[in-house]
């Protein structure tokens, strides 16, 4: 018994020695355990495991890139860049065919606003729009594949930063210019400026099936600069707003001269009656366009006094108000399109400005809503109660607040100088809630320093608790502008292309490989497979192709290992020509080889364990 | 011994008719192949008239060991199976409308015959390709024999053989005519 106590009593001190010595007492109701818990809880909310996939798609424009950027949330990982207005030799974007004819001479762009495709008002996944404020042009993106498809040449235009947007329906994607210039692009001296300028809107349609853009026709508007744009909802899907700076029609020195009048206008305009009009042969035929003029072809378009130079306008989800931001002025002025409505019924107006009816202010106006010390305001979204969210440039945070009463609910610095933000289908007639992520102008030292050039800065802000909170942080290549955030659900992307057997100059067995010659033209009906390519089966040595200097060189190469993620690149050593070809996909590259020698030919992406000795070469004959 | 079968007997073999000349439309065998890159495996599915899976990818991997490609047309079992098989319960129907016992005998000899050439015959093919790699592979690998049943492991990846729905239908047809064939004898 004595020996039982002493050994119990010994183990217990022991015990007692160890817990003393060794046991951390340090963090015991310190503040930075509860800091690590929060941090703790940010990360597993932002945390996607091996095997699970993000909720949601970012789409993030990629601006002066002239790129589209996919990320997931919230992990905020990218995983993709989709070329769109730039060369990618990556995908071998502009280098085949297809893309080269859709890139023209243009070797760069400016992606601004992207907007997917609707049904009613909702994103239905199908494709995305994006415009070119660089070269003035719009493209759409298939959702499937996640590739441009089609690219259109805006004519009259400079500039669609105020686009894209699309009706309910996707009956149209409209793109007002930023940049007024004369009708056609002509020469015009800037003292005519008011005269022979104009900021010429355009409607664009997208066939579905052709999977190609076309304008129905564009509106000449006054010579100013069209700033930014939403389509109507549910009540006011028939109507867009479109915000306006430079009503002033200065032709240098903007920053000063195009922010002197009191008041610019917000474009408030009925896109049925405009087709309508359009159905009824009320336009004039210029530069291959119907042109609609407002002065002279009369309906359908208003303009409603607004704080001075305005940024962003933002239909609300249930379609009866517009919010503009008012960037220079520090508020948020919220429209009643009822009441709008009502005016234009009344024909309430206040004289016109150019041929267009001016709406009363104060007859459309609900109320300015000014949240304290709030400075720069650019841009709203809306979650699924339609609680407002406003980009606070100057301020550097978001607010949050009710567009039925103008309360400030919750604000959340962020860094710094977000300029759009995107939330969860937040500009749809029914958005999620959940998240909302600042697109950040400026990212100074948020990152490890990679010289003067810095990234720009993405700020994922949770939105399901009483407070908003910043949960994430990701940098980002220059430069999102708008982007938008769809359920990850809503999309379907193909794994692999489909084998279409039929498919113009495609081949899927080896055996009907083959090499043509027309004239100076030279045909290649190839494979590519792991690991080698076949152009000819029945030639001595079927990876290599033999032409003549100067003759043309179609290489159509088709991708037989029909198994995902097996792609292979095709790359002509020193010849400047790099494509892609996914699995089941058939790609063309087209030529002239004007350089006479041996050019060694190989597959770019990695694809296999010979991946090394998928090669070939190209052998052009001298002239004689 | 040739006395008539009893009516459940005549039943038993109608409905081992049944399940046999249903299991044509079944997979009866296949083979699943997972590797570090294919976690979700890919499948060679056989049935009696046809080949189903990822033959194309299975075919294309398969050349870097030097095997031969093999396609629906390399057996000419497929054919002809379906018509042995859909013959066999025929017979039975009829064993069962004639309702001779010593018939009944006969069938379940036919059957296992037919059974124990149908896995001799997977076992022959597995043999073929498995061992006629040709010597101008990339990849020199040891001539092998998958089995008809079973896990194999080869090179990164690792195979798993097994009988699915179709076989076990016939099983069931075969048991039903043993079970058959058992209750007339202890009369």
């Amino acid at each position: 018994m004595k020996k039982l106590v002493s050994a119990v009593s010994g183990v217990l001190a022991g015990f007692l020695a160890a817990t003393v010595f060794f046991a951390d007492f340090t963090n015991i109701g310190s503040q930075s355990s509860a800091e690590d818990s929060t941090n703790k809880s940010n990360a597993e909310k932002v945390y996607v495991p091996f095997g699970k996939l993000d909720e949601y798609y970012l789409f993030a424009s990629g601006g002066h890139s002239g790129q589209m950027f996919i990320y997931g949330v919230p992990s905020m990982r990218h995983i993709r860049t989709v070329p769109v207005f730039s060369p990618d030799s990556a995908t071998g974007y502009g280098f085949d065919k297809h893309s080269k004819e859709l890139m023209g001479d243009y070797t760069w762009g400016d992606l601004h606003h992207p907007a997917f495709s609707e049904t009613n008002g909702d994103y239905d996944g199908k494709w995305l729009f994006a415009t070119d404020v660089g070269n003035s042009r719009a493209a759409v993106m298939d959702l499937k594949t996640f590739t441009t498809k089609d690219i259109i040449n805006v004519p009259n235009t400079s500039g669609p930063h105020c686009a894209a947007f699309v009706t309910e329906n996707t009956e149209y994607m409209f793109l007002p210019t930023r940049f007024a210039v004369p009708i056609g692009r002509e020469y015009a001296s800037l003292d005519d400026y008011s005269q022979k300028y104009r900021g010429v809107m355009s409607a664009v349609t997208f066939d579905e099936k052709t999977e190609k853009l076309n304008i129905a026709y564009q509106v000449a508007l006054p010579p100013w600069s069209y700033d930014l744009s939403d389509a109507g909802k549910k009540m006011s899907k028939d109507w867009a707003v479109m915000t306006t700076y430079n009503t002033e029609e200065a032709t240098t020195n903007l920053e000063i001269n195009a922010s002197q009048a009191d008041r610019d206008y917000i474009i408030l305009f009925n896109w049925k009656e405009l087709e309508k009009m359009v159905a009824d042969g009320k336009y004039e035929n210029i530069t291959g366009q119907k042109m609609i003029f407002p002065e002279k072809q009369k309906g359908g378009i208003y303009l409603v006094p607004v704080a001075k130079s305005p940024h962003g306008v933002d239909v609300t989800p249930d379609g009866t108000r517009f919010i503009a931001s008012g960037k220079l002025a520090p508020s948020m002025t919220v429209f009643s399109f009822e009441k709008a409505f009502e005016a234009i019924k009344n024909k309430d107006f206040a004289g016109d400005r150019n041929g267009i009816p001016i709406l009363k202010y104060e007859s459309v106006m609900e109320r300015e809503v000014n949240p304290e010390n709030a400075l720069g305001p650019l841009h709203t979204q809306f979650d699924d109660k339609g609680m407002a969210y406003t980009t606070m440039f100057i301020s550097s945070e978001i607010v949050k607040w009710d567009p039925n009463t103008g309360e400030t609910l919750d604000r959340v610095p962020v860094q710094y100088s977000p300029g759009h933000s995107v939330a969860a289908e937040g500009d749809t007639v029914s958005p999620d809630g959940k998240y909302i992520i600042a697109l950040n102008k400026i990212a100074k030292d948020s990152y490890l320093s990679v010289g003067p050039s810095h990234p720009e800065s993405m700020q994922l802000i949770d939105l399901s608790g009483d407070k908003m909170e910043v949960i994430q942080s990701a940098p980002v290549n220059p430069e999102p502008h708008y982007a938008q955030m769809i359920k990850a659900d809503k999309l379907n992307p193909l794994k692999i292309y489909p084998k279409e057997e039929n498919r113009p100059d495609s081949v899927w067995k080896q055996e009907d490989t083959r090499i043509e010659r027309k004239g100076n033209e030279v045909h290649v009906y190839g494979v590519a497979l792991r690991s080698k390519f076949i152009f000819d089966a029945k030639a001595e040595r079927p990876d290599v192709i033999e032409v003549n200097e100067g003759d043309k060189v179609f290489i159509h190469l088709t991708n037989i290992d029909l198994d995902q993620d097996i792609t292979h690149g095709f790359a002509i050593n020193s010849y400047n020509l790099n494509m892609e070809v996914q699995p089941g996909q058939t790609n063309t590259l087209e030529f002239v080889a004007d350089k006479a020698g041996t050019y060694p030919l190989y597959c770019t992406n990695f694809c296999s364990a010979l991946h090394q000795e998928m090669t070939g070469y190209f052998l052009v004959k001298p002239k004689k | 011994m040739s006395r008539k079968m009893s009516v459940s007997s005549v039943i038993l073999s109608c409905i081992s008719a049944v399940l046999l000349g249903v299991s044509i439309f079944f997979p009866w065998w296949g083979m699943k192949f997972i590797a570090p890159q294919y976690p979700e495996g890919l499948d060679i599915i056989v049935y009696p008239y046809k080949m189903d899976g990822r033959i194309d990818i299975i075919n294309g991997l398969n050349h870097y060991i030097g095997m031969q490609e093999f396609s629906e047309q390399t057996f000419p079992e497929l054919s002809y199976l379906p018509y042995l098989v859909g013959g066999m319960a025929l017979l039975i129907l009829i064993v069962a409308l004639v309702k001779r016992t010593r018939l009944l005998l006969l069938l379940v000899a036919l059957f296992s015959v037919g059974g124990v050439l149908g896995l001799y015959d997977i076992n022959r093919w597995l043999t073929t390709f498995g061992t006629n790699l040709d010597p101008k592979a990339p990849i020199q690998i040891d001539p092998f024999v998958p089995p008809i049943l079973g896990e194999n492991t080869l090179a990164n990846f690792v195979t798993h053989s097994y009988f699915a729905t179709g076989a076990f239908l016939m099983g069931a047809s075969f048991l039903l005519l043993v079970m058959t064939l058992w209750r007339e004898r202890k009369k």
